[in-house]
């Protein structure tokens, strides 16, 4: 095949080629010319490129895996010479149903209407959570709203959900599951699976603390959540006991994340800068006084359980709030000279003080105060005297709160003698310390809903409900469970 | 230059090499309803992206008949069922149009769990194939120089000799329609039996 760059005559506006010259018998000479296109054609031609070439890709594939599957299946039945023939051939039409299913699910609208809310469960800085049920199948979920308007720019939009789609794909029992996501003009909803035992932010906030075996259940389980998370090439960046979601046996994932993170105010290092500055400036006399040596000392005196009884009273509308809480970001999050995933750990080490002393080590009344605490950790990290912990849980915290160079490493961490005795590979095996007590697939009470009660059950979506977008297209997300039956 | 003297290198140019057999082929155990629904689905939303690129210069001036060969035009049938010529623009977007409704429509596409597809899906289908099969044979025949300059060919070659491919397994397709009258033959023929030359359909 021969093209040129060189122009060609065009006339009336329609490129016309060259004609044919003869070079053997099937050659031709063909001047390609975008000159008869508007402006747009040529970036909408390789976009319609572009996106058969991933069509066809995602076919491979798939069919590859449809076929692994099969044959997997095949494989197990024809070893089970337990299982009478019959038996096997309901298994082998059991999974075609499912792979029609999967089908089926992929020329599936979604919208607001195919799910019915059964109970607001939480709230975030973006929207709400709820469990709701699938009208059709009767499935349970839980469906996250996400304004879109409060959600700082649009392009972030698909950088952000590619990563989350990476994650969501996972299929690691760390990571809550995702299973679609649609939109409407107001909101982005995602549906995922519904974690009954509620967020460790709640037990804390009942608990006030936990014993240290208990504790080190629980930070033991986000030591490998959180190197999951690693290993998928992600840094969580805002791990948090809200974060943490108890699922119905009493063990922890880690909630759908990268999506709101990259929105968070919170997040944006011009923001931090920002606070920083006048923090550090001398705008607000109060400010620059507590930066000062002087204040620090009336700080330390004073009853430092006001301080912890405010914070606590204001926990939970801390998390509500767009800035969100600081309390377990590290410090080098703030001073914008880049990070890695060490950060993770360092918020590890502020969830684990909190377990076992009952607030986050830099807890202060304002946000303000604790970010002051949080870049100045040497002089504010303190174990209270009237809270009992074993050398080897206040080595651990001190080697995950300290600076990025001196942190721990996930290797280090598991050989800490703080987790003397855990066995790794089966921790999500065992009995949980707490495990959920549920009367039905939609029990919500581990869940504050009588705090929420002013969120309206269905979210107000601003425009029609027929607004209904493909589950799968545009997204590769694509979501396969073998467990479920379809949905 | 027109659609049968460029019939030469360019329609060997191709995005997927090889026999379309592995994407083609009823996977064992699923319901074959749901797996035509799911490939008419996607061949819709695909030939979708490909026309909205090449509407530009599919007007009712350079297109006044739904033509797909120099003897051969297209004919809609209206609510009258009168048969009515219409400029290839009108002609795809009616076409379009009516396939959306489908694919949007409960009773002819059932996307809710535990509904079940309407004996008449089949002939649904032969017939959106059909028109659909019109569209390709429109947009080869009469624009085929434009999917050139945007160096479109692999693509829409791969994606044609795909949908013929897919049309063959489940006799969707009428060989008739693909070639024409003796007396009307569509530019479309050409490809069929070079692409069976090749060994990209298969007899
Ligand atoms: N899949 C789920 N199952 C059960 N409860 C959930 C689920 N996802 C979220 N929740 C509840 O809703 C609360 C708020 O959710 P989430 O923390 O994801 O929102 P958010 O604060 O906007 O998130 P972030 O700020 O971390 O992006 C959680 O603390 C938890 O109690």
């Amino acid at each position: 095949m021969q093209s040129s760059q060189s122009s060609s005559s065009v006339s009336s506006g329609q490129p016309s080629p060259t004609p044919v010259k003869e070079k053997g018998a099937d050659y031709v000479y063909f001047d390609r010319t975008t000159a008869g296109f508007s402006a747009d054609a040529i970036p909408r031609a390789k976009a319609a490129q572009l996106k058969l070439e991933h069509y066809y890709k995602i076919a491979v594939d798939a069919a590859i895996e449809r076929n692994t599957r099969r044959v997997e299946l095949e494989r197990k039945l024809a070893a089970d010479t337990a299982m009478s023939d019959e038996r096997k051939q309901r298994q082998l039409l059991q999974l075609g149903k499912k792979e029609s299913a999967f089908l089926r699910l992929k020329r599936t609208k979604l919208g607001l209407d195919d799910f019915r809310t059964v109970k607001v469960i939480g709230k975030g800085a973006f929207g709400e959570v709820r469990v709701v049920q699938k009208t059709d199948t009767g499935k349970i979920y839980a469906m996250k709203t996400l304004k879109k308007e409060e959600m700082l720019k649009k392009d972030q939009l698909a950088h952000v959900r590619a990563e989350r789609d990476v994650l969501a794909e996972s299929n690691s029992p760390w990571v809550v599951q995702l299973f679609y996501s649609f939109q409407d003009p107001t909101y982005l909803y995602l549906i995922m699976e519904f974690l009954p035992g509620g967020d460790l932010m709640t037990m804390l906030i009942k608990y006030d603390t936990f014993s240290e075996d208990v504790s080190r259940f629980y930070i033991a389980e986000c030591v490998l959540a959180i190197e999951a998370v690693h290993k998928l090439g992600f840094i969580h960046r805002d791990i948090k006991p809200d974060n943490i979601l108890i699922d119905k046996e009493g063990h922890i994932k880690l909630s759908d994340f990268g999506l709101s993170t990259g929105f968070h105010k919170q997040h944006d290092s011009s923001y931090y800068t920002r606070l920083l500055e006048s923090a550090n400036g001398v705008q607000s006399p109060t400010t620059a006084a507590r930066n000062s040596v002087a204040v620090n000392a009336i700080h330390l005196t004073m009853s430092n359980k006001d301080t912890i009884a405010t914070w606590k009273a204001n926990r939970r509308k801390l998390a509500y709030s767009t800035v969100g809480t600081p309390d377990y970001i590290a410090p080098e999050i703030f001073l914008q000279q880049g990070y890695g995933n060490e950060c993770d750990w360092w918020s590890l080490g502020a969830i684990m003080f909190e377990c076992l002393v009952g607030y986050p080590p830099f807890c202060s009344e304002s946000t303000h105060d604790t970010y002051q605490k949080i870049i100045n950790w040497s002089n504010y990290l303190m174990f209270p005297d009237d809270v009992h912990l074993s050398h080897e849980a206040e080595d651990l915290i001190r080697r995950l709160i300290t600076s990025h160079d001196r942190r721990l490493g996930v290797d280090q961490i598991k050989h800490h003698p703080f987790f003397y005795g855990v066995n790794w590979n089966i921790i999500r095996n065992i009995e949980a310390p707490f495990v959920p007590r549920l009367r039905s697939i939609t029990d919500t009470s581990y869940f504050p809903t009588d705090e929420l009660e002013q969120v309206p059950e269905q979210p107000s979506d601003g425009d029609s409900t027929g607004n209904k977008d493909l589950a799968f297209l545009g997204y590769t997300f694509k979501r396969f469970t073998i467990s479920s039956n379809g949905f | 230059m027109s659609f049968f003297n460029s019939i030469g290198p360019f329609v060997e140019a191709a995005l997927v090499v090889g026999n379309f057999k592995t994407i083609v082929m009823q996977p064992k155990h699923v319901d074959v309803m749901e797996w035509v629904a799911f490939n008419m689905f996607d061949f819709y939303q695909n030939l979708n992206l490909f026309y909205g690129v090449l509407t530009e210069c599919c007007t009712s001036q350079s297109c006044p008949a739904m033509a797909a060969g120099p003897q051969l035009n297209y004919t809609w049938i209206n609510q009258d069922r009168k048969s009515v010529q219409l400029p290839a623009p009108t002609y795809i977007d009616y076409v379009m149009t009516w396939v959306q409704n489908l694919l949007d429509d409960e009773n002819a596409f059932p996307t809710r769990s535990g509904r079940d597809f309407s004996p008449s899906f089949p002939s649904t289908i032969k017939h959106v194939y059909r028109q659909l099969l019109r569209v390709f044979a429109h947009l080869y025949y009469a624009h085929y120089p434009q999917i050139l300059h945007l160096r479109s060919e692999p693509h829409f070659n791969s994606l044609f000799a795909h949908f013929l491919a897919f049309g063959k397994e489940y006799e969707l397709l009428d060989v008739k329609d693909v070639k024409g009258a003796p007396n009307a033959p569509a530019g479309i023929g050409l490809l069929w039996e070079r692409w069976k030359e090749m060994g990209i359909l298969v007899s």
